[in-house]
């Protein structure tokens, strides 16, 4: 539940492999294949030496750089760039805030001061971990807020321990975010994640409950 | 022994406040390939910063730091000859492969090892390891015996449940069978595995 592309994590991820393994087959028969060596050497050296030809008759006056070298790399920076963003989409959609009020309410109505009111992620965060502090069969605890299809949604992540009854757990979740929704009269869609990490693995088991 | 799982298809029982987190389910269940993704983007920098590098030493004309432009494009041409063949086909290989597991990432599902379980208000959703020491826990206390003599293998569809019985005190595997069954029809954790347990013919001495 996040903003990571996946769609086209696979595709560019897919079209890289493609690339990679035409250039590794190519290379492979090169060095293997006498026939393709005949027909790469057909045609490989007369287009470097076109290619070659092109750059040379297309200098900026004065100067020994093609503006089609140019062109070459201005391509490449941008798809450096493109890369950044790509690789800044990985995992985003973090949000400060779970709810904040309208912006009609910020001018104020006749009957209410102006002003604006805002619930923090953190106070979900803090409200939930210390109420599920008591609970002998979890290890931890964290809630964060992501924006989800248009909706601010809350992600509860539990660490469990080994042998702890998750339909318990969920309940128990279940029962303090419909407290929550009353106290915030806001209610928002929560996702939780009852998941083992090394933490859970390592320290004791839950038996007696 | 095994069990079927239970008709899973009931209709949809009246679940009136849906969470409508059913595709967030859908992507948590499954995993994203962020790691891959990274992987391809950085070397896709590396190459294009590198070829912007000779390029412009060439441009401001200097000498290249390994190959210029015109040599690199000379080389290619010149291929198979001015390399060991050997270590063009082992390159080649190489290249190959990493480009055959980029592809293969690309195409397989992404399985996350989670469940989840239907719910009302809020999605739940569960490592698979937590719903196996939940029906190891069960499978344990119907048994009898300490918690080292219980494995639970969970896999998508299958969840192994193996029972090595203590020396002396016979281990009747229906019972394990029907606890955790029971286990597993209270969780009614979706995909529903298929229910095995295997108890071992040696016992354990001491436990």
């Amino acid at each position: 539940m996040n903003g990571t592309p996946r769609a086209l994590n696979r595709i560019l991820i897919f079209v890289f492999g493609i690339l990679l393994l035409a250039v590794g087959v190519l290379l492979l028969l090169l060095a293997a294949v006498p026939a393709v060596g005949a027909w790469w050497a057909s045609w490989a050296p007369a287009a470097s030496l076109r290619a070659g030809d092109l750059f040379a008759t297309t200098v900026f006056p004065g100067t020994r750089v093609s503006w089609l070298w140019a062109l070459a790399m201005a391509l490449l920076v941008v798809i450096i760039l493109c890369m950044v963003w790509w690789m800044a989409h990985q995992g985003t959609g973090r949000q400060d805030l779970v709810a904040w009020s309208s912006p009609t309410a910020e001018r104020g109505s006749p009957d209410e001061a102006p002003g604006r009111v805002a619930i923090a992620a953190s106070a979900v965060d803090q409200a939930i971990r210390g109420a599920l502090m008591p609970r002998k069969d979890l290890v931890g605890s964290s809630v964060a807020a992501v924006e989800f299809e248009g909706k601010i949604a809350l992600r509860v992540r539990v660490v469990a321990r080994q042998g702890a009854d998750p339909r318990a757990i969920a309940d128990d979740v279940e029962h303090l975010i419909g407290a929550m929704d009353l106290v915030f009269g806001h209610s928002c869609p929560v996702l939780l994640h009852v998941a083992s990490g090394t933490r859970s693995r390592f320290s004791r088991a839950e038996r007696v409950r | 022994m095994s069990v079927e799982a239970p008709d899973t298809t009931e209709p949809a029982r009246s679940r009136e406040p849906s969470h409508g987190l059913d595709s967030a389910v859908r992507r948590e269940t499954t995993s994203g390939r962020a790691l891959a993704s990274v992987v391809v983007a950085l070397l896709v920098m590396l190459l294009c910063v590198y070829a912007l590098l000779e390029s412009t030493l060439q441009a401001i004309g200097q000498p290249a730091w390994i190959i210029d432009p015109e040599s690199a494009a000379r080389f290619v041409a010149g291929l198979p000859g001015g390399i060991n063949a050997a270590i063009l086909a082992l390159l080649g290989i190489v290249v190959a492969i990493a480009g055959l597991i980029f592809v293969v990432l690309a195409l397989r599902p992404g399985r996350a090892g989670r469940r989840f379980l239907p719910s009302r208000r809020i999605a739940v959703v569960l490592d698979d390891e937590v719903l196996a020491s939940a029906l190891a826990r069960r499978a344990r206390a119907a048994a009898t015996v300490r918690p080292e003599q219980v494995t639970v293998v969970l896999s998508r569809r299958e969840a192994i449940v193996n029972v090595r019985p203590t020396s002396g005190i016979p281990v009747r595997a229906e019972d394990v069978l029907a606890a955790v069954e029971d286990e597993l029809r209270r969780l009614r954790p979706q995909p529903y595995p298929l229910l095995r347990v295997r108890v071992a013919g040696t016992g354990v001495i001491g436990a």
